[in-house]
């Protein structure tokens, strides 16, 4: 940094409010809200239909039934609407263009979020009409995400290397999306593929792919965002992008490759665990070297779900080595959705909601909110109990084998995922009322 | 990175970084302000992302006339 005098000085013109003219960029605050806020209420709706389905939880590996339901009530309900709701607001600060619509956005809410609740309960009740009904809802809404995000990727200037995780992301939701309504037409007697090749490429695509790329590109924005570092390094982010892609046309093929399916699944593993080694490498130099080092109890959770996204990599291997054990396809489940990216997702929406609510002004006043003003701290510390309270009994259900032990991570997870929707609740009450005057913080004072 | 002072403030020109290194390299200026001067911030664009981190330590931001293309802040500590 060069120090200096520089003649002519800045010509002050305008004395706009705290976010004058940010708000032209942004979305309108209820949009991204929504998203959250449908979030929170199916991740309790997940935890109440696990116990409704706890009997069969602990060998859980498919078939029309309340385990099913906990399962999408998470995985389109919990990480989708948030990965969608996130990126639409994300996306075009790393892209540089603004979101080509906010009509559309509503409206795929709207379209979504009842296709969510219809698809689940049809799997929960095994009602293979709602399913369907439910599942043209899910997948027009996806296919309307995905356009708007296309549209916004196809136009970025800068962030090469996050750009291609969306990409990727994006084209393994098409993957996601066939393999789902062939799996949906299979209860209506018209698949598209086999129940085996149509599950071999969904849970791929859509956990690491999918979600996953998601997930490892927003973190290349939202880890230095948090912990004020300096952005990685661009090569190695790309690097890791192309293993990634890699491992899922390995797995893609795997699906298909009869014969050779193991030793694919395997290079895919391989290949797999070289993205997530450089991915890891370069978040956590992001942490160690960031002017905010306490980042509190979301980035525990975050960093559990960074070791639980390494644990799922190991178990993956061991299904694929040893297919026959009963407990490795439920506990590869649980350690791979709730356990990485549901944990990962929960972690990083304590810090996103009210970061991205605070940069809206309060109705009336030109004065800022805080992040932390809008953050109510006791339902987040009550949801980190719940949650890894749920997720440890979950993996010993599924250890021993036992349904009590599944009610009871069902029980626990439920009360977890209510206060996590009471911290939502809180937060939108507060940003409708008035901020509280700020003082400034003495120059010697961290930032965190 | 250039910062230089005028009478008007202490001025940082982040034009050309990669984010989230203008939000760092302005925060870091920040935190080493220990009296009532105004910071000018020189951008490419808005740096809607630092707007909370500002709040969160005090300071309020207002958009002044700058070159062509360039978003310039005036920062202020308190409101």
């Amino acid at each position: 940094m060069k120090a200096g005098t520089k003649a002519g000085a800045a010509r002050p013109k305008l004395a706009a409010g705290f976010l004058a003219g940010a708000t032209s960029r942004l979305l309108p605050a209820s949009i991204p809200l929504r998203y959250f806020g449908a979030a929170a209420v199916f991740h309790l709706a997940a935890w109440i239909a696990l116990g409704a389905g706890a009997a069969g939880a602990p060998r859980f590996v498919g078939g029309l039934d309340w385990p099913l339901a906990a399962l999408h009530f998470v995985t389109l309900g919990v990480l989708a609407m948030t990965a969608i709701g996130a990126s639409l607001q994300l996306m075009p600060v790393a892209t540089r263009q603004p979101v080509y619509s906010t009509r559309l956005p509503a409206a795929i809410w709207w379209v979504y979020t009842a296709g969510v609740g219809v698809t689940a309960v049809g799997m929960g009740i095994g009602a293979p009409l709602w399913l369907g009904a439910g599942a043209v809802a899910v997948v027009a809404g996806l296919i309307g995400y995905g356009v708007l995000t296309a549209r916004n990727l196809a136009g970025a200037r800068g962030m090469a290397g996050i750009v291609t995780h969306g990409w990727i992301a994006l084209a393994s939701l098409a993957v996601v999306v066939v393999s789902a309504v062939s799996l949906a037409f299979t209860y209506l007697g018209w698949p598209l593929f086999t129940r085996e090749t149509a599950l071999a490429l969904h849970v791929p695509f859509a956990a690491y792919g999918f979600m996953g790329m998601l997930a490892l590109g927003l973190a290349y924005i939202l880890v230095p965002m948090f912990a004020l570092s300096p952005a990685p390094d661009e090569t190695q982010v790309r690097v890791s992008a192309a293993l990634a892609a890699l491992a899922l046309l390995l797995a893609g093929a795997a699906a298909f490759g009869r014969g050779y399916a193991m030793p694919l699944q395997a290079a895919a593993l391989a290949a797999g665990a070289g993205a997530v080694a450089l991915h890891l490498r370069l978040v956590l130099l992001a942490l160690r070297t960031g002017m905010r080092r306490e980042l509190g109890r979301s980035f525990r959770l975050v960093r559990i779900a960074w070791a639980l996204m390494v644990a799922s990599l190991a178990l993956a291997l061991a299904t694929v080595l040893a297919p026959d054990v009963p407990m490795l396809a439920t506990l590869f489940g649980i350690v791979l959705v709730p356990g990485w990216l549901l944990t990962l997702v929960l972690g990083m929406m304590q810090r996103i909601v009210p970061f991205l609510a605070s940069m809206h002004k309060a109705p009336g006043t030109k004065l800022p909110r805080t992040p932390s003003s809008l953050t109510a701290d006791r339902p987040l510390a009550i949801h980190y109990a719940c949650h890894l309270c749920a997720l440890v009994l979950l993996v010993a259900a599924a250890i021993v084998d036992s349904s009590w032990l599944a009610l009871a991570a069902a029980a626990v997870g439920t009360l977890g995922a209510a206060a996590f929707l009471a911290f939502f609740a809180i937060l939108v009450r507060r940003m409708r009322l008035p901020p509280a005057p700020r003082t400034a913080v003495p120059p010697t004072a961290p930032v965190a | 990175m250039n910062r230089w002072t005028e009478p008007d403030g202490i001025h940082i020109d982040v034009r050309g970084l990669q984010p989230p290194q203008p939000m760092v390299a302005i925060l870091t200026l920040l935190r080493s302000v220990d009296d009532d001067r105004p910071v000018i911030v020189h951008l490419d664009r808005e740096p809607q992302l630092l707007y909370p981190e500002l709040a969160e330590i005090g300071w309020s931001a207002e958009i002044i006339d700058g070159e062509p293309g360039e978003v310039r802040l005036r920062l202020t500590r308190g409101e």
